[in-house]
């Protein structure tokens, strides 16, 4: 889901910082050491040196995401991103991927609501490889295949979404939570937008968004900064802009009651997601209070709502809080959770309520803001250990305006009084902001209409190790971080 | 949601653990060291000062494998159980002592293998692995922590019936490696895992949790010579060895395509197609990762990927595999696609192994996959969790610590006729065991169109 894949980046994107704190380095982080340029056409430049491996990646990130999109043309922003994959005016389809697979690297690519990421890994001796070819399909785009990539678009869809009951739970969740703004619609698009896109749709798109002004390309790795930066200024510097893209006016109205949504659904367990209206960084200080809420209520194994509901109680399978304060435009933060066999999603709502409740009550001890503030610190490191983590840190945060934020990261953190977590609970965790999602499972078999098991089959996952095995090309990077940083990859 | 994410991770990282590769650069920078503990225990060191945390993982050798039969999950919920507390903290204590340290505990099984592993921030290291040594060492295994646990991983295995893929796996397994210690989930099925008894999970952790036996892997920001003391120090317990496993016969499917139908209300089949494969220590694998890799492991430049998806729509994802562990294991291909297209993706599918069986290569394929599996291994050890996986598989499949100066030469050695020649004997268009886990009656799915050697379904 979104919120969880933005999360986790967000959690990886603070590394650095923390890095800072925790070596006791009087000059701030790594910020200092981002080399950053504005190109006369608008293009944004960042670079960063990280010589642990003889690696680099690049990330090139376009602003442009399904909050640009309009009703009828949903999923347009996440087919154009496909066709970034098939050809331009000098390589045809699928070429790009061939060839930087021919030089060793990992490519791939992701869209979310606010932003559309490509990004290639490499051995540094061929970081001018994925460069020039980046450039080429910003300036060049000419896809071939349309219609059988929208197909494989489609496949993707009912993959991701129409067969995983969770996944359908959410998005009719955000679609009741946001009337006005764009997060209405998901990521991926209505089935039926998908279909009507045109080839003259996306051409007109990439037009529009795919230009220099829009994107920022991000670098970090073993090589010599100063150097890329003018590779990159040949490489990009000569790109026209199109269009200005238009700016995102919609604004979400205050919510003033609960809303509910039922999604029936072939499934066997019944699933709970409920969302509430919370402000972002870009909007209110309150984020950081908001981010340390959501640590005590729902972060790791000794969290309230995984003791109560996972281990005292044990009415739920898992429960998870996500919140990410990086979104473009004020968001949601989820409280979501699987039901075991047998128990009914209000008792469990009610549970959540209660611990709220009580949250809300009382500001949490010192010993328990102080956890939630230290899982805050290590997931910065522990997040700095991968270099396409840092590109993607300093790309989300210029994006947000500036990236010298990874670096006041933690202090913003760290700032967080247990009053001010009760507060934010008080003022956002309340029932009118909220939008409750509840799953209804019709079975698994076609046309149940119970429920139950089936047959004499068991599922589990350990297959799933094994057909990795030899020679399954791993998926690039952002699987690994929990299926990914956005949302919809390639 | 948690669960699944761990999981889905759990998965990437034995993925990359058994197919990883290596160039000559990163391994000089690993700088490994090997040392025997005086308890039998190989320790591997590689010190990584960039940055202040250090990553921990020791298997054991208590995989799935081990499960006896009528107890298949016992290895998950002996490992699960570990988790929960030493005989002086409580799980709940537990939980609060590594999460006030923002740190991660973790003990989880593969079908070969049991890992149990930390990460900490380096402050907090000495702590963390003292707090996984005593849960090791002097786990609580309390009745009650053994009961909740078993009634979360039959839970898990409800959760995870809903996924059709999983379906498909499983069933796939069943079929592969029949009664097999290959042939169920790690978490066993939801009548075996939850009949097991708290004497079941200790009996388990007493005969399987022994250092004689184990493989540590520490990367971090250590002294390779301190760190060797202190896990002296809090490992010294768990004395004696593990007795070797009977090395099971490798799978094999009898002529014609054996068709597993699981009906299902989706909008996709989801289908597995595969038949025997092969040990981590057969000779032949590394021409086998080559023809794979065109075949279908090499992501978008694979045939499979370019025939089903590119050019005909029909799959967001599709690849090849072979699962290459302790035993041999199994071939399959794995894909998703609307329930009307399943015949027709199966038949583009068939027709490419039956392609790379009777015509060479290409020389470009076959450069670029070289290039591309010697070019891309430092990519993979980008992590310390990486680094720490890739010491384990040295270790644990034998490949020596020159594996990283070896590999380049491997798989540059690998040519055209090999490629072939092990499609030849590896791959088998005619003897296929096929699972589809979809809506049957929208499917349709005809083995008689697959092969004319087809036999029924024996659903």
């Amino acid at each position: 889901m979104n919120h969880t894949n933005l999360r986790l980046s967000v959690l990886a994107a603070c590394t650095a910082a923390a890095l800072a704190v925790l070596s006791g380095h009087a000059r701030a982080g790594i910020s200092d050491n981002v080399k950053y340029q504005k190109l006369p056409n608008g293009l944004q430049v960042l670079v960063l040196e990280n010589h642990k491996a003889p690696v680099a990646t690049l990330n090139v990130f376009y602003r442009v995401g399904s909050r640009n999109e309009v009703f009828g043309e949903t999923g347009i922003s996440h087919l154009c991103e496909h066709l970034m994959f098939r050809g331009t005016r000098k390589y045809g389809p699928e070429e790009f991927s061939n060839i930087i697979a021919e030089n060793g690297g990992e490519d791939n690519a992701f869209t979310s609501a606010d932003y559309t990421d490509y990004f290639e890994v490499i051995n540094r001796d061929h970081l001018s490889v994925p460069l020039s070819l980046e450039a080429d399909r910003m300036a060049n785009f000419a896809p071939k295949g349309f219609d059988s990539e929208k197909a494989v678009v489609m496949e993707e869809r009912r993959l991701r979404t129409e067969d995983s009951p969770q996944e359908a739970l959410e998005e009719q969740v955000e679609a009741a939570a946001f009337t006005a703004h764009p997060y209405h619609w998901p990521v991926i698009g209505w089935m039926h937008d998908i279909q009507g896109l045109t080839l003259d749709d996306a051409l007109r798109y990439h037009a529009v968004y795919y230009s220099p002004q829009n994107a920022i390309v991000v670098a970090v790795g073993d090589f010599d900064g100063a150097k890329l930066i003018k590779q990159l200024a040949e490489s990009f510097g000569a790109i026209h802009n199109g269009p200005k893209p238009p700016p995102v006016t919609e604004v979400e109205p205050p919510q003033d009651g609960e809303h509910r949504v039922t999604l029936r659904h072939a499934a066997n367990l019944p699933a709970l997601a409920e969302a509430f209206h919370a402000p972002n960084y870009r909007s209110s200080t309150d984020a950081f209070a908001i981010e340390v809420a959501g640590e005590v209520l729902g972060d790791g194994k000794s969290s309230r709502l995984y003791k109560d509901l996972v281990v005292d109680k044990r009415m739920v399978v898992d429960v998870n809080v996500e919140y990410d304060m990086t979104s473009f435009d004020p968001n949601l933060l989820w409280i979501a959770a699987q039901m075991r066999p047998g128990v009914k999603a209000d008792d469990v709502l009610a549970e959540v309520d209660r611990e709220i409740d009580l949250m809300a009550a009382q500001p949490p001890a010192a010993a328990e803001l102080q956890k939630a503030k230290n899982l805050e610190e290590a997931g910065f490191v522990f997040g700095q250990d991968s270099i396409f983590q840092e590109a993607m840190q300093l790309g989300v945060y210029q994006m947000l305006g500036d990236y010298h934020l990874i670096d006041h990261y933690l202090a913003g953190i760290d700032k967080v009084t247990a009053t001010d977590v009760q507060r934010v609970i008080r003022q956002y965790l309340v029932k009118k902001h909220r939008t409750v999602g509840v799953l209804v499972p019709t079975g698994l078999l076609p046309h149940e209409a119970g429920g139950g098991a089936i047959g004499t089959v068991h599922y589990a996952p350990a297959l799933g190790a094994e057909e990795g095995a030899s020679g399954v090309r791993p998926r690039p990077e952002p699987v690994d971080f929990g299926a990914n940083l956005g949302e919809v990859a390639r | 949601m948690r669960s699944t994410l761990v999981k889905a991770t759990v998965v990437a990282v034995v993925a990359a653990l058994t197919s990883v590769a290596l160039s000559a650069t990163p391994s000089s920078a690993l700088q490994i060291k090997r040392i025997k503990l005086s308890n039998g225990a190989v320790l591997l060191v590689s010190e990584q000062h960039q940055l202040p945390m250090m990553s921990v993982s020791i298997a054991f050798d208590a995989g799935s494998r081990r499960d006896p039969a009528g107890k298949e999950g016992l290895a998950e919920l002996t490992a699960a159980s570990l988790e929960q507390g030493t005989k002086q903290l409580s799980a709940a204590d537990f939980n609060q002592k590594i999460d006030f340290m923002g740190s991660s505990i973790s003990i989880a099984v593969d079908r070969d293998y049991t890992y149990a592993s930390m990460t900490a921030i380096k402050k907090y290291a000495p702590e963390t692995l003292h707090l996984l040594a005593q849960s090791l060492e002097d786990p609580g295994l309390r009745e009650s922590d053994i009961a909740r646990k078993r009634s979360d991983q039959v839970a898990g295995i409800k959760a995870n019936e809903e996924e059709p893929g999983y379906a498909a796996m499983v069933a796939f397994a069943k079929q592969i490696f029949d009664n097999g210690p290959y042939g169920h989930p790690t978490a066993g099925f939801a009548d075996t895992a939850g009949k097991l008894t708290p004497d079941d999970v200790r009996n388990f952790y007493r005969h399987y949790y022994k250092m004689g036996s184990a493989t540590i892997a520490v990367a971090g920001d250590v002294d390779a010579t301190s760190i060797e003391a202190r896990i002296e120090h809090e490992l010294g317990g768990l004395p004696g060895t593990v007795a070797a496993q009977a090395e099971p016969a490798a799978p094999s499917v009898a002529p014609g395509i054996h068709v597993q139908l699981i009906d299902r209300n989706v909008a996709q089949a989801n289908l597995i197609l595969g038949s025997g494969g092969i040990a981590r220590s057969n000779p032949d694998y590394y021409k086998l990762q080559v023809m794979n890799y065109i075949l279908g492991g090499g992501g978008f430049s694979s045939r499979l990927m370019r025939v089903v998806r590119s050019k005909a729509g029909l799959a967001y994802s599709i690849d090849s595999g072979f699962s290459a562990s302790k035993f041999p294991g199994a071939f399959a291909v794995v894909l998703q696609t609307k329930n009307q297209s399943a015949d027709e993706a199966l038949k583009l599918i068939i027709a490419q192994l039956r392609q790379i069986q009777s015509q060479p290569v290409a020389d470009r394929e076959l450069v670029s996959a070289r290039k591309y599996l010697i070019g891309s291994f430092p990519l993979r050890l980008d992590r310390q969790s990486q680094i720490v996986s890739f010491m384990l598989q040295v270790e644990l499949y034998g490949l020596g610590l020159d594996y990283a100066e070896r590999y380049p030469k491997l798989i540059d050695e690998v040519t055209k006729a090999d490629v072939q020649q092990v499609a030849q004997k590896y791959l088998h268009p005619d003897a296929l065991d096929l699972v589809a886990v979809a809506n049957q009656s929208a499917a349709k799915i005809s083995a008689s169109v697959l092969t004319t050697q087809a036999t029924a379904s024996k659903q």
